[in-house]
């Protein structure tokens, strides 16, 4: 019996990120003040973000590899892709738990149900000691389960085995059904988590037979060793024709995680009955982390092959069609952003779909700029969100600008850039993926794309209609003359949206840094 | 380095320019001005260096990845434009502290105003194709929100909306030609682009992006069909209108035209559509600006017209039409922004902008009615205006046209009488006539209704402050000023900027007087027709109406169901196609969802397996499947038929039952015992939990309809096909584990041990199954914990 060499910073985020759930789920027994949990979680996820760093840095032994030296039998790669994704899951996690800190309780704060009534009875004896309403605060649980999500998510970002990438996406996809339905007192938020669930473990059961039958095909499950094994002249493969129809099946369970149409069904439930600071993490980090992992994929199995370029081209329109139209006529701003979401899902892909250096490098500036961008605006709608809401519809933004002029103008940066504005991130994210698209011979394509952030930028600038150019509803006048709770966002929200707001311009207009590390670690894939 | 900063300063002083309006007060529209007016200085200064091949570039990198840097390209062309954009910006700025004083939107309109004339500054000196479309869609979007400035009503915002839309849309075009562009040149740069005009005019894609790019000048220049959207942008507060729809902003799409005209001009397809376009825009708004009552939508409609007028003369692409067009372009920025700002003037003193309910205002208003008289005369061209130097050279510029000359001229002629009429309109009637009698003519349909009208708000009318005059007064004044020297500063910005659009040294000599000529004749033809249009107006009016009623027919159809029609209907269209694709695929139901994801695999995986395999059946073992198989196999398929048909169900649970018995039992006959027993426990095991929880399920019903079951049965028979195809593939071939024969070599000698499986799982994977135990352990103790608290609950 040998044990395999650990190469452990490779894997120091991970271990970083699940001792400190656990310690969190230790801690959570002893401290009263749930805020500090937060406060360990956020350290953590910097703690993790550092190991990223560290690792990068660490240029002798860059790639890292987990499970032996850079090659064949590698369970992870430390490599410029897989360091970069995890970057962008962290600074998603950090934000998100950021965002949840003041806000937790809303949702996480759950009093058990019978427990008034025995109040009122005791109310009958008052000289027998009343028990207060029995409330359980699960923030402890929270946060260790975003933790482990991440967790899940960084390492699917550098996994570099199909089994890796299935047992990483299997620990962030169960912290994330929790998560979804963390909020016991919304049915929403159980109907979402329940759908999510079922619809998900179908996915991972397609994902699954992917991966055995690829393994069929090509006698391993390493994606280095596919690679080596299905280029011609290599190894005869008795199953090679299994090798599309596992890929194929694989794509379905991508699909699922990264919201592709026609596999998107559950997003709008999941993302509209989710406690909004999940919805927030969840929208961004599992598409950072699975198309990390799809583009390895893809790499290794597809060898970006036309018929598969022109598959993921195909999903590509469908996903950025069909999401924006259903945006189109959402009332609700959380179902829109969560429709919006889908569709930059289909802009992502149009980078994949084009199979070439500059079609990848933009699906990854891409994916941090939506980062950025998608998550400051969950964190707006957190908050102008009441403390007993978990949605947030038009009426409620109506002339934003007039009570918080410094959140409706940070809105208004984010939903520029989400619809494609320049010189923001956005846009140059868009540019990016279509001058990949144009560059492969897929012209067509980058029309649709254009036409597509025509349509998005219809309903994003809708949004600051409502807020620069409209009265606030009744209901909301009395909000703002005091006769209800105002809506005052706390301060770790504001920095939420603050640092969403920076991280879109900055990236927008200082550009350098981030498109050289990002050619860096596309440089390395083996594209055509 | 000093462009970029002229550029950007604009938007740094955005930032604090809603602080300086707190701090300054009343003052603040003249502080802000000076950085407005330090930039006219700064361009200004250019002007001594100027020379027809005069071209400074200056470049920083942006996006080395796409080719995106952030260059500056200044010649005579830009110069031209940035000094009308500084120029008229600065009085814009100074007049809106006036016009919007103690409004609660005046801080934010300074910021916007400012970001705005950066962003136009950056689109005209831009010498990146690239950082052209961000200023582009900069403008847009400061111009989207400043015409959404102050309101509380819906239609405001729907101009806004609009005004983005068509040239955000439009903008999106012209990306796309850019691009294109770059890929034909290999180069992004505007000096790269400038001197491979003939590369790109001769390659196969110069067509489609010629349309493109001249789809984005078109929407942004409000041409036909596209011009709806400025004339509804006057919801905008009028300083905007006067800065954004009729100086600068709406000159964008001139400016491209002319910018890129010696790289795609010159071809057969730049004539007609640019002429073509240009000449119907011209004529049609001339018509439509006669229709209006509302002062503002005068002024647009008649800015549509010179629009036209402009991309008219760019497409004859001779020399001479350029220098019309950019001495056009000037004059025209002079006298309109004049005559915007007056409007503004009477609509704050007079509280309305109705012309018919106008009049007399020049005792109230003298120094404002002077401003709009010399506008006026300077958009009527007469002598001695520049717009007089200006008639003369269009229609110079007309006549020597290479195509239809004789057609061109004549559109032409015909629009400028008509705004010699509307110049009268606008500059004169307001001012000088008598009374403010009803007019007699009705309001065209596709106009809107002037806001304030209807109510009688007529204030007492007083003199504008000063902020609000010096601008008109300037404005009308350098126009007087240039006319009676125009060999001056005249000539010579308009010589520079005319080289940069023919591509080649090119000067102007402008003269007020050239002597009598047919061109002369036709001048006076047109102002003697414009005024007599001007003056019958009403009677003409009434005889268009008995005589040519196809005219004014013609007229409302084109303001309800034209283009503005279109763009309604298609927002309309979809946004009921938005609402049915969402309700057809997102109804709520997993099961609905499930069944397209079913679909959708089985298409995916059943169309690689059909394409890439062609799938043929196994023949060689058909020979020898044993009886008790095919048994065996009948037995499961009968079972599974009843546990589908069955409505009792026990019946169902105990045939599944026996289809995992009968899979366990294929195992048996094929060699795997082990898997087999383990198949017959979990059998067991999952019957007994089946019956255990049946007494607590509801009476077993159908919930689906006929219909609903048959779609399901379908479905699940497309999946199980696709099952069958992969297990047929697999089979197909022999199966080659590289595993096996190593376990059955290592076993024993490494492990001291027979049973393979027995040994992977305590030795060879030791570490895993460990592993396991514990989560199991975990696993277990967590349930006990559960049922442990729900236990001593119910004790309580």
């Amino acid at each position: 019996m040998t044990f395999p060499t650990l190469n452990f910073p490779v894997i120091a985020p991970q271990i970083v990120l699940v001792a400190a759930a656990l310690i969190i789920l230790l801690a959570d027994l002893m401290v009263a003040n749930k805020r500090i949990l937060g406060w360990i979680s956020l350290i953590a996820v910097i703690g993790a973000l550092a190991a990223v760093f560290v690792c990068r840095s660490d240029s002798a032994a860059f790639p890292l590899a987990l499970g032996g030296p850079s090659g064949p039998g590698t369970m992870a790669l430390a490599d410029g892709l897989g360091l970069f994704a995890s970057a962008a899951v962290l600074i998603a996690a950090g934000l998100a738990i950021l965002l949840a800190i003041e806000r937790v309780g809303d949702f996480s704060r759950f009093e058990k149900p019978g427990s008034e009534k025995k109040q009122a009875r005791s109310g009958d004896h008052p000289i027998a000691e009343a028990p207060g309403p029995q409330v359980t605060d699960r923030a402890g649980a929270y946060y260790a389960l975003l933790l482990l999500a991440t967790a899940g998510m960084t390492a699917m970002a550098t996994a570099s085995d199909l089994m890796t990438i299935f047992i990483a996406l299997e620990i962030f996809s169960l912290a994330l059904y929790i998560l979804v339905g963390f909020n016991r007192r919304d049915l929403r938020s159980g109907e979402a988590a329940l759908k999510y669930f079922l619809l998900g473990a179908f996915a991972s059961g397609f994902f699954l037979y992917g991966i055995a039958l690829i393994y069929a095909a090509t006698g391993t499950t390493s994606l280095e060793a596919i690679l080596h094994n299905i280029q011609p002249m290599s190894i005869s493969l008795p199953f090679r024709p299994l090798l599309p129809v596992g890929m194929g099946l694989l794509l379905v369970g991508f699909g699922f995680k990264l919201a592709l149409v026609p596999f998107h069904m559950w997003t709008p439930d999941a993302y509209q009955g989710a406690p909004t600071p999940v919805t927030a993490f969840m929208s961004v980090a599992t598409k950072a982390a699975a198309f990390a992992a799809l583009i390895r994929v893809l790499a290794a199995v597809a060898s970006y092959d036309r018929p598969w370029l022109l598959a993921l081209a195909a999903l590509a329109v469908l996903t950025m069609t069909l999401g924006n139209l259903a945006a189109l006529r959402q009332t609700s701003l959380k179902r829109m952003l969560a429709y919006s979401s889908i569709a930059h899902a289909g802009y992502l892909l149009i980078g994949l779909a084009a199979g070439n250096q500059l079609g990848v490098e933009g699906a990854l500036y891409y994916l941090l700029a939506y980062t950025f961008m998608n998550l400051g605006a969950f964190a707006v709608l957190l908050a102008v969100q009441r403390r007993d809401e978990n949605d947030v519809t038009g009426d409620r933004i109506l002339g934003l600008a007039g009570r918080q002029p410094l959140l409706a103008a940070l809105m208004a940066v984010l939903m520029f850039s989400l619809a494609g504005i320049p010189p923001l991130a956005g846009f140059f994210g868009k540019l990016y993926v279509f001058s990949g698209a144009v560059e492969a011979g897929l012209a067509w394509l980058a029309i649709v794309g254009v036409l597509n952030s025509a349509l998005g930028a219809y309903y994003y600038l809708r949004v600051t209609i409502l807020m620069f150019m409209a009265e606030p509803a009744e209901s909301d006048q009395e909000i703002s003359s005091g006769k209800v709770e105002t809506l005052q966002p706390g301060w770790a929200v504001m920095t939420t949206v603050v640092l969403a707001v920076l991280g879109t311009i900055v990236l927008g207009l200082w550009q350098w840094p981030w498109t050289q590390t990002i050619a860096q670690a596309v440089s390395t894939l083996a594209l055509r | 380095m000093d462009i970029v900063i002229a550029v950007l300063s604009g938007f740094l002083l955005a930032v604090i320019a809603p602080w300086v309006h707190r701090v300054g007060r009343r003052s603040a529209g003249w502080l802000l001005a000076l950085l407005p007016a330090g930039l006219t200085f700064y361009f200004a200064a250019y002007l001594r260096e100027l020379r027809p091949d005069f071209v400074v570039i200056t470049s920083y990198p942006w996006v080395p990845g796409l080719g995106v840097s952030l260059s500056f390209y200044l010649d005579g062309l830009s110069l031209l434009f940035a000094l009308l954009i500084s120029g008229i910006g600065t009085l814009v700025v100074i007049y809106a502290g006036g016009y919007l004083a103690g409004k609660p939107q005046l801080g934010r309109f300074y910021a916007l105003v400012l970001m705005f004339m950066a962003s136009m500054l950056g689109l005209v000196l831009a010498g990146n194709a690239i950082t052209l479309f961000v200023f582009w869609e900069l403008t847009s979007l400061t111009s989207y929100l400043l015409i959404g400035l102050d309101h509380e009503r819906e239609k405001a915002r729907a101009a806004a909306l609009q005004a983005l839309l068509v040239t955000g849309g439009g903008g999106l075009a012209l990306l796309a030609g850019l691009v294109l562009m770059g890929q034909v040149t290999g180069s992004l740069e505007l000096a790269a682009l400038l001197s491979n005009g003939a590369a790109i005019r001769e390659h196969a894609l110069y067509l489609p992006i010629l349309l493109l790019i001249l789809l984005g000048a078109f929407t942004k220049s409000a041409q036909v069909p596209f011009h709806f959207w400025l004339p509804n942008a006057m919801e905008a507060p009028t300083p905007v209108s006067a800065y954004l729809h009729s100086a600068t902003m709406v000159k964008a799409g001139v400016y491209l035209l002319a910018r890129l005209s010696p790289v795609l001009g010159d071809t057969e397809a730049w004539h007609y559509l640019v002429t073509g376009a240009g000449m119907a825009t011209m004529l049609l708004a001339a018509l439509l600006a006669l229709g209006q009552t509302d002062l503002k939508r005068i002024l647009a409609y008649s800015t549509v017209s010179t629009l036209g007028a402009l991309t008219l003369l760019l497409g004859l692409d001779t020399t001479l039409s350029a220098k019309a067009a950019m001495l056009f372009l000037l004059v025209h920025a002079l006298y309109k922004g004049a005559l915007f700002l007056v409007a503004g003037a009477v609509d704050h003193e007079a509280g309305t902008r109705d012309i018919r309910r106008l009049g007399g205002l020049a005792r109230a208003m003298p120094i404002t009615a002077a401003a709009a008289g010399l506008a006026a005369l300077s958009m009527a061209g007469l002598p001695p205006m520049l717009g007089f130097i200006n008639k003369e050279l269009l229609y110079e510029a007309k006549l020597q046209a290479p195509r239809a000359a004789g057609l061109i001229t004549a559109t032409g002629v015909a629009a400028n009488m008509l705004l010699v009429a509307v110049a009268g309109l606008v500059g004169i009637r307001p001012f000088w006539s008598r009374s403010n009698a009803p007019d007699a003519r009705p309001h065209v349909p596709g106009t809107s209704e002037v806001p304030g009208t209807s109510e009688a708000v007529h204030k007492e009318p007083h003199e504008a402050p000063l902020a609000m005059w010096l601008g008109p007064a300037a404005l009308a004044g350098l126009g007087l000023i240039n006319g009676l020297f125009p060999d001056a500063l005249p000539s010579a910005l308009v010589s520079a900027a005319a080289s940069a659009v023919r591509g080649k040294p090119t000067v102007v000599e402008l003269a007020l007087w050239h002597g009598i000529s047919p061109i002369f004749a036709l001048s006076v033809l047109t102002v003697i027709v414009g005024a007599a249009i001007y003056v019958g107006r009403d009677p003409l009016y009434r005889a268009a109406q008995r005589f040519v009623p196809w005219l004014i027919t013609g007229l409302r159809v084109v303001g309800h169901w034209g283009p503005e029609g279109g763009y309604d209907l298609a927002l309309r269209g979809l946004n009921s196609l938005a609402t049915t694709q969402t309700r057809l695929l997102q109804s709520g139901y997993l099961r609905f969802y499930l069944i397209i994801v079913m679909l959708t695999t089985v298409g995916l995986g059943g169309y690689t397996l059909l394409s890439r395999t062609g799938l043929t059946w196994p023949a060689g073992r058909s020979s020898d499947v044993r009886l008790y198989e095919i048994l065996i196999g009948l037995l499961i398929l009968a079972a599974t038929l009843l546990a589908l048909l069955s409505t009792s169900r026990l019946t169902v649970v105990a045939a599944l039952g026996v289809v995992g018995y009968g899979v366990a039992l294929i195992f048996t006959l094929f060699g795997a015992p082990d898997l087999a027993m383990t198949q017959f426990a979990i059998e067991t095991l999952t019957v007994f939990l089946f019956v255990l929880v049946l007494y607590r399920l509801p009476r077993f019903a159908y919930y689906s309809s006929r219909r609903d079951r048959i779609r399901d049965a379908v479905v699940a028979l497309a999946a199980g096909a696709l099952m069958t195809a992969l297990v047929l593939v697999v089979t197909s071939a022999p199966l080659q584990s590289r595993l096996t024969p190593y376990f059955v070599a290592n076993a024993v000698p490494l492990a001291r041990g027979r049973n393979i499986d027995n040994v992977i799982l305590v030795d060879f994977r030791g570490l895993d199954t460990l592993g396991e135990i514990t989560v199991l352990a975990v696993a277990g103790i967590g349930v006990y914990a559960l049922l442990k608290l729900r236990l001593d609950e119910k004790n309580k």
